[in-house]
């Protein structure tokens, strides 16, 4: 652990206790139900004291319920609880009280106590002597919020009872704390004081333990993350290794992608459609002409590659972002004979290839070579207007030729591809010869007709 | 407690002890035969003495009465403190629990039966209120555990077939009605000293609760909250709700069913001290005596020679006090 226990934060050992060494926390293989409802399942896992590990996972995974097992509020229908190697059933909840510590998720009291008596509360599991006890007033100013001493704990913000309640759960003095959800109330600023209050905390030697949704404060703050699944332990271990893309797709059932950007590692979402993939597009791109349309396309559940692309465009970026299959060049090259070869290849896997408004030049003509052989193939080739004007070679004519229909602009061929439903596999049927080539589609009717096909056209140029 | 609390504890406390003593010496001096303060004084000094007119008032019909008054007013207040905050319901007072309505029932049959001898009403009462607790209780059991929901649901149930039968009584034994009546609506008239020796048991009970000030804190952010506090609630729980049964069981098996202070008093009081049990315990105990005592002496002067019952005083004067609490927006 990142830690090392060197601060002895266990401040006195309960008689009762096993001496030899034992983990801070031990669950074996705990099944827990409400009722006939089981929650938890198979969950087994260990904290060693100095610990900083998060725990995520969706609504209803049984977070909550896990906290509350460790604090010996439930008990496990089978398996067990040790917190440092006793049953959590055999603590009386004032020795328990003194081991753990938790912060609620829902906190709130309809009396008019003031902030001091609330974090002085704490302490009931140290007893009488003020001197165990500690002084709320210095917990509170530990946290940074002496001033709220004396106001009354109803009159708080939602930020401020979360300090409050944190300096009360603190003042049981426990080598271990418990926080579900801290940071779901609070705004960007808080949520980050929070966290970096308690990897102070944790530096200090208290083990930490904490609920929470945002899996990219998971991945910045945590030495570990517990990824829970429908009741069961789904990963265990280093943030960047858990929350791999796969297991969050598992998890929580949404595309999520890894981004690094300065030094930092972060995941972004989108909405992912489960069971039939819609098709296969190639998109023929380059300088950012191509990357909105990739999102909205992997979001609508395409199966999307592209090519050929230059490293370091800002296409390319984007497609290795969201984990595309790409042909890929050096950056600054013209596209060369592998590149073209594998940019065929996902072509000719493709259910339909689209060119975006990029400019063509020598560089990348082969591009429209490749799509235009594309179109011999069968497949058919929808082309963004706009790549007319960007075109200082002339390669787009060939295209045209080819049988390739153009829209007007990228939402007009969003909305064809949207509109019409690509055979998963394999390409709608559309023979190069029987192949009208769309006209020019006017600029102020760029969608397709009812059926859903591109508009017919004449042939252009 | 805190330093805001014990500011705040001792004031309250002062305050309401010197106000609990002017309405026992007001109590003792007024009624058809008044009594001056310094004729008090000499009384008390005095002690029983047979064969002097002033003497017999004071000592045999006056002090049994009002300490009876002291001893229920506080015993209501107390059990007011722990049901309301033990339910975190502000409406709650001590007759939810269905207890009143078991010890009026005993009552009830007590007179039907023509058990004259007062105690035998009294004990009737007090084993109809715990036997009643121990029902509601039975109820919201579950699992070792006590459902305050559902108790409370269960002794507002228990509290209407108890005067369901009480009124069946009433009917039956028509010739009685107007003592079931009278005892139903709560009266201090003709109190003597064996009902202050009942009323005397409440006083380990108002104790107890003393020594779970900071349990009682804790259990206002909730049951859970305090479990994971490192309260014992179950036992907590178990021994404050016997400890209001109790009280209730008590004060209404010698007074009658007396409404309003168990409910008012403790919100007048965490307006003054707070809701810290420190302060509020004590404060309440000696304020529902205080108000118990003046309500008694109202009863049996204002329209004296006759007398209003009690219970109708209290809640002439509680009623619009707690609409106008209610209205001030009190969450506590």
């Amino acid at each position: 652990m990142a830690t090392p226990p060197d601060h002895p934060a266990v401040p006195e050992p309960s008689p009762e206790r096993e001496t030899r060494h034992a983990p801070l926390v031990a669950l074996k293989n705990v099944d827990f139900a409400y009722d006939e409802r089981p929650v938890l399942r198979r969950i087994s896992f260990t904290l060693e004291a100095g610990d900083f590990v998060g725990i995520v996972g969706p609504n209803g995974s049984g977070k909550s319920t896990l906290v509350d097992l460790i604090d010996g509020i439930h008990q496990p229908v089978a398996g067990e609880v040790l917190v440092k190697g006793l049953a959590t059933r055999r603590y009386k909840r004032k020795a328990m009280a003194r081991e753990v510590a938790l912060v609620p998720q829902h906190f709130d009291l309809d009396f008019d106590l003031a902030v001091r008596e609330v974090v002085e509360m704490g302490a009931y599991c140290r007893g009488k002597d003020p001197a165990a006890c500690g002084d709320p007033e210095l917990m509170l100013a530990r946290l940074g919020v002496a001033e709220l001493a004396s106001r009354r704990f109803s009159e708080l913000s939602g930020g401020e009872k979360q300090l409050a309640v944190l300096a009360q759960a603190l003042m049981q003095q426990a080598p271990l704390l418990l926080l579900d959800e801290p940071a779901s109330a609070l705004d960007v600023s808080h949520q980050l004081r929070l966290f970096d209050l308690l990897k102070e905390l944790n530096a200090g030697g208290l083990t930490v333990l904490c609920i929470l949704h945002d899996l990219n404060l998971a991945l910045h703050y945590f030495d570990k993350l517990l990824v829970l699944s429908d009741g069961e332990v789904a990963a265990f271990g280093p943030p960047d290794e858990v929350l791999a893309p796969e297991v969050v797709e598992a998890v929580y059932g949404v595309r999520a992608y890894l981004h690094r950007h300065a030094g930092r590692t972060y995941l972004t979402f989108s909405p992912r459609l489960r069971g039939e993939r819609r098709g296969r597009v190639h998109l023929v791109c380059g300088g950012g002409t191509g990357a909105g349309m990739m999102r909205e396309l992997v979001d609508a559940g395409y199966e999307v590659t592209a090519g050929v692309l230059n490293a370091l465009d800002t296409d390319e970026e984007t497609g290795s972002e969201l984990g595309l299959h790409m042909a890929v060049e050096a950056p600054f090259s013209p596209v060369g004979e592998e590149a073209h070869a594998e940019n065929l290849q996902l072509m000719r896997a493709a259910d339909l290839v689209v060119v975006t408004a990029v400019p063509v030049s020598h560089g990348n003509a082969r591009n429209l070579e490749a799509a235009r052989d594309a179109l011999a193939a069968g497949i058919p080739v929808w082309a963004d207007e706009g790549v007319r004007a960007s075109d200082f070679v002339g390669a787009v004519a060939g295209l045209a030729e080819g049988g390739a229909q153009f829209f007007a602009g990228e939402e007009a061929l969003l909305a064809a591809v949207r509109g019409r439903s690509l055979p998963g596999g394999r390409a709608p049927v559309v023979s190069p010869a029987a192949a009208r080539v769309a006209a020019p589609a006017a600029a102020d009717d760029p969608t397709p007709t009812a059926s859903g096909d591109p508009p017919p056209g004449e042939a252009a140029t | 407690m805190s330093k805001l609390a014990r500011t705040g504890t001792w004031p309250g406390i002062l305050l309401v002890s010197g106000m609990l003593a002017v309405c026992l010496v007001l109590a003792l001096a007024l009624g058809p035969a008044p009594l001056s303060v310094g004729r008090i004084w000499q009384l008390l000094f005095a002690g029983p003495v047979p064969g002097d007119l002033d003497n017999a008032i004071f000592w045999q019909i006056r002090m049994p009465r009002v300490l009876t008054a002291a001893l229920v007013g506080a015993a209501l207040a107390v059990s007011g403190v722990i049901l309301q905050d033990l339910f975190l319901n502000p409406l709650t007072d001590p007759y939810v629990t269905g207890v009143s309505s078991g010890a009026a029932l005993g009552a009830t049959i007590g007179i039907v039966l023509h058990l004259s001898n007062l105690s035998w009403i009294t004990v009737l009462a007090i084993v109809g209120g715990l036997g009643t607790l121990a029902i509601v209780w039975m109820a919201a059991r579950r699992r070792g555990r006590i459902d305050v929901f559902v108790l409370l649901l269960a002794g507002v149930t228990i509290a209407y077939l108890a005067s369901a039968v009480v009124t069946v009584l009433m009917i039956k034994a028509n010739q009685d009605m107007t003592a079931i009546i009278y005892w139903l609506m709560g009266s201090f008239s003709g109190r003597g000293w064996p009902d202050v020796r009942i009323a005397l048991v409440t006083i380990p009970f108002m104790v107890l609760p003393l020594f779970f000030t900071r349990e009682m804190d804790i259990m206002l952010q909730g049951e859970k909250r305090a479990l994971e506090l490192g309260v014992e609630v179950e036992r907590t729980k178990r021994m404050l709700l016997v400890t209001a049964g109790v009280l209730t069981a008590l004060a209404v098996s010698v007074s009658g069913i007396i409404g309003f202070v168990g409910l008012v008093v403790p919100h007048i009081v965490r307006l003054l001290v707070g809701p810290g049990h420190r302060g509020l315990l004590p404060v309440s105990l000696l304020a529902g005596a205080s108000m118990m005592v003046v309500a008694d002496l109202l009863s049996r002067t204002v329209i004296a020679p006759n007398e209003i019952p009690v219970g109708v005083v209290t809640t002439f004067v509680g009623a619009p006090l707690f609409v106008y609490l209610l209205r001030r927006g009190r969450r506590a």
